[in-house]
């Protein structure tokens, strides 16, 4: 079905961030950065008792759920944020969207959406866009 | 460019001296493994494999040729100064491949110092980040910025 102006896209939810998947990731990333990993060093700078999610993880959930409903991640041509805060160990998070614009272009439809991740009951963390790549006879 | 240990705050001309600064580069093989494991740990299905767009950041970064220490220290700034980032702008033109071999190469495109009425004194950098596979085509590109207190600093 075509995608229309205003339409929303299914809302994912991540029921808790879990700590010791951004260790893992620090370790993949090779991030010597120690809030991702060690909730004293976290403390000491002042963010409270728990770690800090990487932005990448962040920004991964949005993509995921932009990538699920569009058919694929692969079909995701674009995307822009604005980090507005930290997400910590046990947080619940809401990523959604809404679709803003819909064009036809010879390489398919590029559908534009606002996209966003909050935490549940707490503050908005990303705030941006995401553009994906459709067929036209989508 | 090697980048050196010593940390002072550059002057407002000093710092839009670097814009145009290269990054030394690198390359990098999206081994399956590790896209598996990144894909897994941020909650991704580790079946879309390299498509996924968030790895253009984490390749783009892992092989820019600096450390995370280095790029800080370029502005006088380190992980104890507290830098944040601020913005991520990702385009990708073919989506990456598990397998591929990407070329990463970018510069400093921008910096400026600001003050706030309550965060008083920052500098805001942007850089840019390109991929290219084996064949020399562009593949993504990623612009980010990165906030640094200057944190004692008076403009």
């Amino acid at each position: 079905m075509r995608p229309t102006v205003g339409q929303k896209i299914p809302v994912r939810i991540i029921d808790s961030v879990d700590p010791a998947r951004m260790k893992t990731l620090s370790a993949l990333m090779r991030d010597p950065n120690p809030i991702h990993f060690d909730r004293s060093v976290a403390s000491a700078l002042g963010l409270g008792d728990r770690t800090v999610n990487q932005g990448p993880s962040n920004i991964a959930y949005v993509m995921s759920m932009l990538g699920n409903w569009a058919g694929g991640t692969d079909r995701i041509t674009r995307y822009r944020f604005r980090f507005l805060g930290n997400v910590f160990a046990g947080d619940r998070l809401q990523a959604s969207g809404t679709v803003t614009a819909v064009d036809e272009t010879p390489e398919g439809l590029l559908v534009q959406c606002e996209l966003a991740l909050d935490v549940v009951d707490g503050a908005r963390v990303l705030e941006g866009t995401g553009t994906v790549r459709l067929p036209v006879d989508n | 460019m090697t980048v050196g240990t010593e940390r002072r705050t550059p002057s407002e001309s000093e710092l839009g001296a670097l814009i145009g600064t290269p990054f030394p580069g690198g390359e990098a093989t999206l081994e399956p493994w590790w896209v598996h494991l990144v894909l897994d740990s941020m909650l991704a299905d580790p079946a879309d494999g390299g498509a996924h767009p968030v790895l253009v950041f984490l390749v783009a970064t892992g092989s820019m040729g600096w450390s995370w220490d280095e790029l800080f220290a370029l502005f006088g700034a380190s992980d104890a100064d507290g830098p944040m980032a601020g913005e991520t702008d990702t385009v990708v033109y073919s989506p990456l491949r598990v397998g591929g071999t990407y070329r990463v190469s970018g510069e400093i495109v921008s910096a400026v110092r600001k003050v706030g009425r309550r965060t008083g004194v920052f500098d805001i950098v942007g850089y840019r980040l390109d991929l290219h596979d084996s064949e020399g085509a562009h593949c993504a590109s990623t612009t980010n910025s990165i906030v640094f207190p200057r944190r004692g600093e008076q403009l």
